[in-house]
Formats: structure tokens, C-alpha cells, sequence
């Protein structure tokens, strides 16, 4: 089964995510940066959801450690942030990301068809 | 799922759709999950926003308050929301004066989220 690294450090969050995506993909958990590019580099995931606000690293390190790692720089990474700014969206996918959903979730599908677009993306890529 | 009125605000202080949303994505179940683990994290990022500030921990208190915003909105805690807004944009631009005064009044609205929740939550599992 496609597996998703879901990066966030809040419990509740995860607890959300787990129930949109649990059944549809395998989901291994990080809480924080340091165990976050530990685990990724130990068992490549197909995408990852990573959170903004982290305490320590935060999201925007993390994004640039994977895209300055030669195991991890095609990873299709996701930003989730409660940061719903004018211009953040842009500004995200500048940085490096390849989609930027917002918080609180209301539209399930628009993050289910986030990951189906950038898992296709990514397959299309290695094939 | 009745919601509050907090007396002379504008904007509504809670938002029953985001509970409603909850249950659609993973039923009575996941709600009640997501209010035990809201109940028991709100005070103690309250807390810690408290802390930081007073230590001029201005990323900490950013933090602290930002992860209160993201659970208020997905609680459709709407008041909690947007006063944790507001000190998450104080301690981003380093204005830590006035957060004593936010916190407390985010200690107050907690008390009133609480009781929302707790009956909300009571009459799910009925």
C-alpha cells in the first residue's frame, strides 16, 4: 500500500488525519523534525504531509533539508498550516513544496485530491 | 448541537458545522476523541503561552498560541480562534504587551468552550 509520513506535532491533528486517510494509505507519524528526515531516510515514504508550525525545526527546514537530500529530494511534500495569509499559498510553493492545504480541514477531498495528484505526479516520474 | 452566544459579541462564538464535519469524517467516535484530547491541550497551551511571554519567549508564545488557533478552528471554536489569533500576530511582530490581558480572557472563553463541548459531547454519546 502507498504509504504517507504525516509530520505534525499536534495529537489531535494527527488523530484527524489518521481518520480521513487511515484505510486508504499506510501512515507512519513524526512529531518533530529531528525524527522526522531520521525516519523518512530510513523508509522512503511516497508523500509527505508536513506541518508548518513545529517547535525546534520547523516546516520551511525541514522542506529544504529533503530538497538538499539526495535520497529524499523528489519526495512529494505537502504543506498543512493554520498560516492562511494572503500570498502564503505562492509562497510555500517557492519554497519548494508541492501543494499547500490549509487548516482547519473543512473539504476532506480537497487533501485526498492533493495526495492522488502528487502520488500520479510522482509515479509518472520514476516510471 | 446548540452553540453559544458570548453576550454583545458581533461574530458568533462558535460554529456546531465543524462538529457536525467531524462526525462525517469519523462519527461520534473521532468527536469525542477530538474534544478529550482539545480539553486537555487547551490549558496547557494557554499555560505555556503564559510562560513564554513572561520569559519574552516570543517564537514560544507564537507557538503555543498558533496550535491553540489551529484546535479552536477545528473544534469550530470561533472566539478561542480568533483570540488566539490575535496574540499569535502580537507575538509575530514581537508585541508581547497585552497578551497577560489575552490570556485570561483565553481562560475564560476555555471555560465557556468547555462547558459547549462537554454537552455537546454528552448528547452524542446518548
Amino acid at each position: 500500500m502507498t504509504t504517507i509520513a504525516i509530520v505534525e506535532d499536534n495529537a489531535d491533528n494527527r488523530l484527524l488525519l489518521q481518520a480521513i486517510l487511515d484505510g486508504l494509505y499506510d501512515l507512519v507519524e513524526y512529531e518533530n523534525g529531528i525524527d522526522a528526515l531520521a525516519g523518512l531516510t530510513a523508509s522512503l515514504p511516497d508523500l509527505v504531509l508536513l506541518d508548518i508550525s513545529l517547535p525546534g525545526m520547523d516546516g520551511n527546514e525541514i522542506l529544504a533539508r529533503i530538497r538538499t537530500d539526495a535520497r529524499l529530494r523528489t519526495l512529494p511534500v505537502i504543506a498543512l498550516t493554520a498560516h492562511a495569509m494572503s500570498g502564503d499559498r505562492e509562497k510555500y510553493l517557492a519554497a519548494g513544496f508541492n501543494d499547500y492545504i490549509t487548516k482547519p480541514i473543512v473539504d476532506e477531498t480537497i487533501l485526498l485530491s492533493a495526495i492522488e495528484r502528487w502520488l500520479v505526479s510522482s509515479r509518472g516520474r520514476s516510471s | 448541537m446548540d452553540a453559544y452566544q458570548t453576550p454583545g459579541a458581533e461574530l458568533p462564538a462558535t460554529d456546531p458545522a465543524a462538529l457536525d464535519r467531524l462526525k462525517r469524517f469519523g462519527g461520534g467516535k473521532l468527536l469525542g476523541e477530538m474534544i478529550a484530547l482539545f480539553l486537555a491541550a487547551a490549558p496547557e497551551r494557554i499555560a505555556a503561552a503564559r510562560t513564554a511571554f513572561t520569559g519574552g519567549d516570543v517564537a514560544g508564545a507564537e507557538l503555543a498560541l498558533h496550535s491553540l488557533k489551529s484546535s479552536s478552528a477545528q473544534l469550530g471554536a470561533m472566539r478561542m480562534q480568533r483570540l488566539s489569533e490575535q496574540g499569535e500576530h502580537r507575538a509575530r511582530g514581537g508585541a508581547l504587551d497585552g497578551l497577560p490581558q489575552l490570556t485570561d480572557e483565553l481562560e475564560q472563553e476555555l471555560t465557556r468552550v468547555r462547558e459547549w463541548l462537554i454537552s455537546v459531547r454528552d448528547v452524542g454519546a446518548a
